[in-house]
């Protein structure tokens, strides 16, 4: 991360400067327990944090584990923003209320805005930030968007910072480039653990924290999302939750997870 | 071929409006002739009557050459007589290079008549001023009634025996006994608040003083009334006649004039073509013609954020940006076909509806993260014809099928099909199957239709799961 560019870039730098100096009060915990103490508690609530698939088809996986992160904060009754781009919507297919109501979500809290590109876009998602009607904004950007640079990126991070919002950018993809986000992580499916018959398990992601601004190393993690409690596990699951998968296929199935 | 209508000049010459064009020719060779276009003319009168909204919110077309203005009440704003706002349109008119006549009358019928027939007094009207039949005048006049004032001094029972009831009717709207009221262009606003300049404005920041002002206006009427507008439109009429429409919604009646000026902003900062203010804008309307009850709420005593109403104004600022249509809610759907159970709506047309499912605690969703709608085909390998995917090609990739669970049978909306109670019409039932291939992604596929149900079954992918 080029330091220098930012210190040298004349808009609000003073701004920045505190923000560099000051620590996230807020943690948002992402419940796995491994995670959170490699986290030290959690992501900052007031941050920008960036998301990018792993692979060209994980941007589904990206968009998904961010949603699931802004369902991590207390419910209350502020809209939870998604915006995106019609470039994003033809390719990647619509959001999915069912679905979301099934993952834990309300889909009633969600407010959909899509713009028509990605000026349109940054300029929704800082004025959803600026505005006290939104707990989370979810900003989704398919493919190369020149316009996320550093500047735009630093202008969310001071927003959310500001009015205390959980900023979620989600890159599917795209190849990581220079931005102020708070965190950025790598984000993959992977694979559930089996319930009994063979049938496919709960979601389950493979995230990689490549930077953290406050300093924390990288690492790898597998979680899995539990809708019930709207919080994330360490994979493979532990507790009562896949009790019933707990049978004799179970050791292919580590083997092949832990592969 | 005839004229249709001739200008001074040629009326100067002996033309005359259905004059066959031979004739004419061989009067005058060298006469410039045009083709008629009625659609031209029709938007000129309408390009007139936006002009003309500056006097008075009713105006009505009375094709193919007359306006006709409702002013009942506004002539206090030209100098407080009819005749000088009358003069003040004359002016006007002149200065587009517009002949017009115009006549002040207490009915529409009247004023029209007494501007086509050039009169003065409502006597001195021929008979042909009546609008009826040509026979029933051509009778008057072998009668030996030349005007109206004739017909006026006439029991009008007997005329009505003679010519039908329709008689009696257009000779009291002729004779302002009954006045039918005109037919505006657009309906009357709720309220409507003006602004004159002596000297025209150009500047956006005074246009958005002046639009400022005006929602202060209003919000003062608004609030006697109890009400908050949900549509504000603001007219701008620039001194060379042409009008410019801007127009902002709200998701919740307000009467908050910052708000307002907020979204004007917004508006006018969006319009894909900038507002051209020419030589300057003499007269900003601002009308709200929707409006709802709205009670007054007092502000409590803690500094506390209320979320409702930034997430109305949030709605509102991104409307006014994006466009309605972008800004929306999830409802829910009245049907179990996946794609139609649930609906996203503009969040201006109403708060988010309905129950939704979710999934039990010890179960995986069974719904999609994401739906592809269309579904997208895809090539799928199965062990039986009728069995569960082994494997499948999407976007030129390979997946290997490593669980699966199905299938959910849904069957098709038979109900909605013009035939669909009769065997075969039904419409084509879909197999879904949950499926995660080798490397841990998660897919929603279909087989559409059964074997059985005619045809070859094509496969789907429908979603993905987180």
């Amino acid at each position: 991360m080029n330091i220098k560019a930012i210190l040298s870039a004349p808009a609000s730098n003073r701004m920045w400067q505190q923000y560099q100096s000051e620590k996230p009060q807020r943690l948002l915990p992402v419940g796995a327990p491994l995670v959170d103490q490699r986290l030290q508690g959690g992501i900052a609530q007031d941050g920008l944090h960036e998301f990018f698939g792993a692979d060209q088809s994980d941007g589904t996986a990206a968009a998904a584990f961010a949603m699931l992160m802004a369902l991590r904060l207390p419910e209350t009754e502020a809209h939870i923003l998604w915006v995106s781009g019609d470039k994003e919507r033809q390719a990647s297919g619509r959001l999915y209320a069912a679905g979301l109501a099934q993952m834990g979500a309300d889909p009633a809290r969600l407010l959909l805005v899509q713009a028509a590109d990605m000026r349109d876009a940054l300029r929704a998602a800082a004025d959803g930030i600026r505005s006290k009607a939104a707990g989370a904004v979810i900003l989704e950007a398919q493919g190369h968007a020149r316009l996320i640079d550093l500047t735009s990126t630093r202008r969310l991070v001071l927003a959310a910072r500001e009015a205390g919002v959980l900023a979620l950018l989600v890159r599917g993809d795209a190849v990581p480039m220079p931005s102020a986000a708070t965190t950025r992580w790598q984000v993959r499916s992977a694979p559930s653990l089996p319930l009994p018959g063979n049938v496919p398990g709960f979601a389950t992601f493979d995230i990689n924290l490549l930077r953290h601004r406050g300093g924390i190393a990288p690492f790898t993690a597998r979680v899995t999302w539990d809708h019930g409690d709207r919080i994330f596990h360490d994979a493979p699951l532990s507790g009562g939750l896949s009790a019933g998968s707990a049978g004799g296929k179970t050791d292919p199935e580590l083997r092949r997870q832990s592969a | 071929m005839r004229l249709v209508a001739c200008d001074t000049a040629a009326l100067g010459l002996g033309m005359t409006p259905g004059m066959a064009l031979a004739d004419a020719r061989a009067r005058v060779p060298d006469l410039a002739v045009f083709d008629h276009d009625p659609q031209a003319d029709r938007q000129l009168l309408e390009w007139l009557a936006d002009g003309c909204e500056r006097y008075t919110p009713s105006c009505a077309l009375d094709p193919p050459q007359g306006l006709i203005l409702d002013i009942s009440g506004c002539a206090h704003i030209f100098g407080g007589t009819e005749a000088a706002l009358a003069r003040d349109l004359k002016m006007r008119l002149r200065r587009h290079g517009f002949t017009a006549r115009i006549a002040l009358g207490a009915t529409p019928d009247s004023a029209r008549a007494k501007a086509r027939f050039g009169v003065r007094t409502l006597n001195a009207l021929p008979v042909q001023a009546l609008d009826c039949d040509a026979k029933v005048h051509g009778a008057l006049q072998r009668a030996g009634l030349k005007t109206v004032g004739d017909l006026a001094a006439r029991p009008r029972a007997a005329f009505a025996a003679r010519f039908g009831k329709d008689y009696g009717r257009t000779l009291a709207r002729l004779l302002e006994e009954e006045d039918p009221r005109i037919t505006p262009r657009r309906a009357a606003p709720v309220i409507q608040v003006a602004l004159n300049f002596a000297e025209p404005v150009a500047r956006t920041q005074d246009v958005l003083a002046a639009i400022t002002h005006l929602a202060q206006q209003s919000a003062i009427q608004l609030q006697e009334r109890g009400e908050g507008g949900r549509r504000f439109e603001i007219c701008l009429f620039r001194s060379d006649g042409h009008v410019a429409r801007l127009a902002v919604d709200t998701g919740t009646p307000t009467r908050d004039a910052a708000l307002l000026d907020r979204l004007f902003g917004e508006r006018i900062d969006t319009l894909s073509d900038p507002l051209d203010p020419g030589f300057g804008y003499d007269m900003i309307h601002m009308t709200i013609p929707r409006s709802e009850h709205l009670v007054h709420v007092q502000a409590g005593l803690e500094s506390r954020v209320d979320v409702k109403a930034e997430k109305a104004a949030l709605i509102d600022r991104l409307s006014v940006r994006l466009g309605p249509e972008r800004i929306r809610h999830f409802h829910v759907g009245n049907s179990h076909i996946p794609e139609r159970a649930t609906f996203e709506r503009p969040a201006q047309a109403g708060p988010p509806s309905g129950c939704w499912t979710t999934a039990q605690v010890q179960e995986p969703q069974m719904r999609p993260f994401r739906l592809f709608d269309p579904p997208q085909p895809v090539e799928v390998t199965a062990l039986l014809p009728d069995g569960p995917p082994r494997q499948f090609r999407w976007r030129r990739h390979v997946h290997l099928v490593h669980s699966v669970e199905g299938p959910e049978r849904i069957a098709a909306e038979w109900w909605r099909r013009p035939a669909g109670h009769e065997p075969g019409k039904g419409g084509l039932t879909r197999d879904y199957y949950r499926v995660e291939d080798s490397e841990g992604r998660r897919f929603w596929l279909f087989r559409h239709g059964l074997y059985g149900e005619g045809g070859d079954p094509r496969w789907y992918l429908h979603g993905l799961f987180a």
